[in-house]
């Protein structure tokens, strides 16, 4: 920008009077390179600061927190059709009827998201890494999200590594032992990794409202959330009744 | 310029004139020069912010690069088309050494790592619902290349089993697609290009349906 002013300054000393008609020439050229380079500027702008600028990316926290939740998903589904193998209680049978069903049309629904998106289903980054982003309130932790979550084992959910484990997410082990029991045994060891799995599903829906505007997700996220916490407390009653 | 005139003006008054007229004329040459420094300015001004202002976009924007998964062009890797997928309860004789889709038995192979072959008829049903099977040839591949394949596989929708009589010591297939290699280490990047292509991807027949609750082969650890 020094070069423009300089050289209108100085070229004008010599140039006045002897050629008016390349002075004006230079003065539109000039007008006219600024109009575009407002324009551009003004598509910029009106482009990063609309409220839903631009189709979420391959590492952006929706993609990260779609391809998580499906995992997440997936191995609900899976608790869900075990204990319907394992039990005749037709009170579990229905709520596991109910939770494969959502959860495998939840999970589709985040598959069909990555596909429009126009990015992969494999991850970008690690596991979690969305969970470690900064919020949009510009805290990076989420703890004071958690609702009612947080009672069992760990107090306030530890702090998320990139690549760590899912919140709630059952061991082998545990999913080897629910396959292997039957009954009251097998009910009772669903309703407790069930229960845990869902706070971990609260806690990751928690987690993306803190961090994206995406309207789909958010409402998304938001009923997840509530039908979850909803589901938590039936399961826990459930639970009791099985003591 | 103007000399020559005539007799009339006396010689003060044409110095007096002509003085003035040198004056108008600095006077506005001057303003004319104000005037072009500004524009000058302006113009640079406005130039430079909006430079600032372009150079933030593509930086914030290019921030996510965004290729289509489908675009990806996984170097070394072979695709086949017009596969069938019907339901057969016999053995399969597959085009593919390992097999890359095709007819298949209806119950499928339970995903994860496993130490001993798997059947060829349950695994492909894994295919048709978008998981990826790792095979290595045990007498081409060291210990450590296993456990680096075993590391290397996602944890959900992937097969990792051994294959006897490979001709490369490793392979990845999906339905459709397939990549010959040597080991995770030093062909990274392909496998992860076929990796982030084809895994659970929505050009496998039937993706999203279980890798779970079909049958487990024998030597499953993982």
């Amino acid at each position: 920008m020094t070069d423009s002013g300089a050289t209108g300054g100085s070229s004008s000393d010599e140039a006045s009077g002897r050629a008016p008609g390349r002075r004006r020439t230079r003065v539109v050229v000039a007008a006219a390179l600024t109009l575009v380079l407002v324009l551009l500027v003004g598509v910029a702008v009106g482009r990063l600061s609309s409220p839903n600028p631009v189709t979420p990316g391959t590492e952006s926290v929706e993609a990260g927190f779609s391809r998580d939740m499906q995992v997440h998903h997936e191995q609900a589904v899976r608790m869900a059709m075990i204990v319907r193998d394992r039990t005749d209680d037709p009170a579990t049978r229905s709520m596991a009827y109910d939770m494969a069903l959502t959860q495998s049309q939840q999970a589709g629904q985040m598959f069909a998201w990555l596909e429009l998106w126009g990015v992969s289903q494999a991850p970008a980054e690690p596991t979690m890494t969305w969970m470690t982003r900064p919020t949009l309130d510009g805290s990076y932790g989420d703890h004071e999200h958690t609702p009612s979550g947080g009672t069992e084992g760990s107090p306030t959910p530890a702090a998320h590594q990139p690549g760590g484990r899912m919140p709630g997410l059952a061991t082998d082990e545990q999913m080897a032992a629910l396959q292997e029991a039957s009954g009251v045994e097998a009910e009772r060891r669903f309703l407790t990794l069930m229960i845990a799995h869902h706070r971990g599903g609260v806690e990751m829906a928690d987690a993306v409202l803190a961090r994206s505007e995406n309207r789909q997700v958010r409402v998304f996220a938001t009923g997840m959330l509530q039908s979850q916490e909803s589901e938590i407390d039936a399961m826990e009653d459930m639970l009791a009744e099985r003591e | 310029m103007v000399n020559g005139n005539n007799d009339k003006p006396s010689v003060k008054q044409q110095r007096d004139a002509r003085r003035q007229e040198k004056v108008a004329a600095l006077k506005k040459q001057q303003e004319r020069a104000r005037r072009n420094r500004l524009i000058g300015i302006v113009t640079g001004s406005v130039a430079g912010l909006a430079v600032i202002g372009l150079i933030v976009t593509f930086v914030v924007t290019s921030g996510q690069p965004r290729e289509n998964p489908r675009d990806i062009v996984v170097e070394g890797a072979q695709t086949f088309s017009d596969l069938t997928a019907n339901h057969v309860t016999g053995p399969v004789d597959y085009a593919q050494t390992p097999p890359a889709g095709g007819d298949h038995n209806q119950i499928w192979l339970n995903c994860g790592v496993y130490t001993e072959p798997v059947p060829n008829e349950n695994a492909v049903h894994d295919l048709e619902h978008g998981a990826i099977w790792f095979t290595y040839d045990p007498a081409q591949v060291s210990e450590a290349e296993i456990e680096a394949l075993q590391d290397f596989a996602p944890s959900t929708y992937a097969v990792v089993s051994p294959y006897e009589g490979l001709d490369s010591p490793m392979y990845v297939s999906a339905w459709g697609a397939q990549l010959p290699f040597s080991n995770v280490t030093d062909d990274e990047e392909d496998v992860s290009d076929f990796v982030t292509k084809y895994w659970k991807s929505g050009d496998a027949p039937e993706p999203g349906a279980p890798c779970t609750g079909g049958i487990d082969g024998s030597g499953k650890i993982a």
